[in-house]
């Protein structure tokens, strides 16, 4: 892991201002974050206080009403949609509440994704997925689609796509939210491990208090602003 | 490329997994490809009937005349020696001769037959018997008798109608009467050898065939014709030798030009063209409803699958590749159904009705357009213009269909399509 500090992403005096029938709702209010590389962050807060809205904002999936957004340095506002979508593709990956695997794509194909996306040739890609799918538990699956593999497993699978290109940040909402608790457990687990081991950036919303219990970083949002940010030393080992 | 190869293979995939869909879809696209390929080759077939047929009993593909014959039907208006003598040059250039199949030398005039019975005016054709059995085929249209022979003389073929009408029977006697070249009314003998029957009124009572030879002493005219009637091996030749014709025949302008059937039977045409129009617009119907199944199929699996265009996009897909991938299931969809259809249309039209599809069930009487009698039996024709005229109206339907849901596919909102809904 690396001790010098290396900004992931950056947002400053972000809003996002939905329109609800005439009505302004302030999903996300004014807020100045700053993520380094390496850190495994929690936003945690009531339903509607504006988890989802900010990591879509953290990960450019939407334009903020104010405020700027960057990831490794680029700022997002003054890209194309192109560009941004490359930024994506090679800064960011996403891990999802459920059914974010692509379903006609086997478990590797669904892995390897965007390191096909980036030109990364087969071999390389195999090898790249088949150690990862080792590490995180799932070694052997990798021909099964999706529908042949249980919630937990599918989640791995959407995990090792996420971080397998190596991003500055990982974004996941609610990733255990559809597991039993020894899935989520077994999740946890993995995400922890990824994030000691390899310094893999990862930003959770969630509900989830076992995910709470091991953020290094918490973040609690109340109705769209940032509430309180703690630190606290690493929970080593659950 | 590589992305290219990426998107094709989610469109591929995205297609087979919703094989049920997809089935119903294609057999839509495969049935109206089918339909088309079939009605298109029955269609070429029947119009290259009823022009054959036309043709063969008018003036050929292309009338050579006086220009003014067309109109005037006079025979002042006939075709000069020396007008004569350019057009056989013209037909015997090697490079039109060898398209042109048979030509048949005829003096037309209008005259009234006559009998003890009465008299009728009717439509006399000097011709030579040997070419003519060759040409129009009225000889294969006998009930009685035979057709015109060479070394006949005084000897008449007769529609049936006209036979009824003065009373004739084989070897009876009638005069032909009309106008001569020296303007004088001249009466000619001549004898029933045959008679025919096409099943079209004007011609069974109109039409009366003499030799050649005997028209000319008649009416005084020498060796002169009034039309040098022309048929093409091919239809489709027609155009390119009429321009050559004419090109060969523009010396001398004034005297001699050459008439293709378009022109010369503007009814025949203008029935092929509706038809044709008619078609068109079946086709243009049938498209138009298997478009919108095909625009039915993709736009759902679009929206029915937002989620995966979402997380397509999150992982750093552009809106135009997301709409490439549902544009390529569209157009993949409706390419091979419609390439299975055009296989299933033209096998169908080739085991089935390769010989002539007879509807002759389907008409309680006889079956004429613009004056020609048909056979009720319509044999196909395959072109390659059928090929690409499927082939054309397949992209253009994948296309256009597939266009929709690809735009709406860019209008998914990333957030919106991400957001979990249990
Ligand atoms: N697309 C949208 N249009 C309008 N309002 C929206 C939209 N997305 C979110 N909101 C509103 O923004 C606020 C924050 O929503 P958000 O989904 O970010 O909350 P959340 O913290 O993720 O909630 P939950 O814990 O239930 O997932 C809510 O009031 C929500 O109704
Ligand atoms: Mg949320």
């Amino acid at each position: 892991m690396s001790e010098q500090r290396v900004v992931a992403v950056r947002t400053d005096r972000v809003w996002k201002v939905f329109e609800h029938d005439g009505i302004a709702v302030d999903a996300v209010r004014d807020v100045s974050l700053e993520i380094q590389r390496g850190e495994f962050v929690v936003l945690a807060g009531p339903s509607g206080s504006g988890k989802t809205t900010l990591l879509n904002l953290l990960g450019g999936l939407t334009a903020p009403t104010r405020g700027a957004v960057w990831i490794d340095g680029q700022e997002l506002t003054a890209m194309k949609e192109r560009q941004r979508a490359r930024l994506r593709l090679e800064r960011v990956g996403f891990v999802f509440q459920a059914y974010n695997l692509l379903p006609v794509l086997t478990a590797l194909e669904n892995a390897e994704f965007s390191l096909l996306l980036r030109g990364v040739p087969a071999e390389e890609r195999k090898r790249k997925v088949q150690e990862l799918f080792q590490r995180i538990g799932i070694g052997g699956l990798e021909d099964r689609r999706p529908s042949k593999l249980s919630g937990g497993q599918q989640q791995r699978v959407a995990v090792a796509r996420a971080v397998v290109g190596e991003p500055a940040l990982v974004l996941a909402d609610e990733p255990t939210a559809n597991l039993d608790s020894a899935s989520s457990i077994a999740l946890l687990d993995v995400m922890t491990t990824l994030n000691e081991d390899l310094g893999t950036t990862f930003v959770f919303a969630t509900h989830d208090q076992r995910l709470m219990e091991r953020a290094r970083r918490l973040i609690r949002l109340v109705d769209g602003a940032v509430e309180s940010d703690t630190r606290r030393p690493s929970t080593k080992g659950a | 490329m590589r992305r290219a190869k990426l998107l094709a293979r989610l469109a591929l995939r995205n297609v087979r997994r919703q094989t049920r869909r997809s089935i119903l879809t294609a057999s839509a696209m495969v049935l109206g490809v089918a339909v088309l390929v079939f009605s298109r080759a029955l269609g070429d077939g029947a119009h290259e009937d009823w022009i054959d047929q036309g043709v063969r009993l008018g003036k050929g593909h292309i009338a050579i005349q006086h220009p003014r014959f067309q109109q005037s039907r006079h025979l002042d208006d006939r075709l000069t020696p020396r007008a004569l003598a350019l057009a056989e040059r013209a037909l015997a250039e090697p490079d039109i001769a060898a398209r042109v199949t048979a030509v048949a030398p005829r003096l037309e005039i209008q005259g009234l037959a006559n009998s003890a019975t009465g008299a009728i005016p009717v439509f006399v054709t000097g011709v030579d018997p040997e070419i003519e059995a060759g040409f129009s085929k009225l000889g294969d249209r006998v009930v009685e008798g035979r057709y015109l022979e060479d070394g006949d003389r005084l000897h008449a073929f007769v529609g049936q109608r006209l036979a009824e009408r003065l009373d004739l029977e084989l070897d009876s006697r009638l005069v032909l009467t009309g106008q001569d070249a020296t303007g004088e009314i001249a009466g000619q003998f001549v004898r029933v050898v045959g008679i025919f029957r096409t099943g079209l009124p004007e011609a069974d009572e109109g039409i009366v065939h003499i030799p050649l030879r005997t028209a000319q002493e008649w009416l005084q005219v020498g060796g002169a014709v009034t039309t040098l009637a022309v048929l093409v091996a091919s239809g489709w030749d027609m155009p390119a030798v009429l321009d050559d014709l004419d090109a060969a025949l523009a010396e001398d302008a004034s005297e001699v030009a050459a008439l293709g059937w378009r022109e010369a039977m503007p009814e025949l045409d203008a029935a092929i063209r509706i038809d044709d129009y008619g078609d068109y617009l079946f086709h243009l119907i049938l498209f138009v409803i298997v478009g919108l199944a095909i625009v039915n199929t993709v736009l759902m699996s679009v929206l029915y699958r937002t989620r995966e265009f979402g997380v397509l996009r999150a992982l750093g897909l552009t809106k135009g590749e997301t709409a490439g991938v549902v544009f390529g299931e569209g157009v993949l969809l409706t390419l091979v159904s419609g390439l299975l259809g055009m296989v299933v249309g033209f096998a169908f039209t080739w085991v089935f009705f390769r010989n002539g599809l007879d509807y002759s069930g389907l008409l309680d009487s006889e079956f004429t357009i613009s004056g020609i009698l048909l056979e009720p039996v319509i044999v196909p024709i395959f072109r390659m213009v059928q090929v690409f005229q499927s082939l054309g109206s397949i992209v253009v339907i994948g296309v256009l269909a597939s266009l929709y849901p690809a735009y709406r596919a860019t209008r998914i909102d990333v957030a919106e399509a991400m957001k979990f809904e249990a």
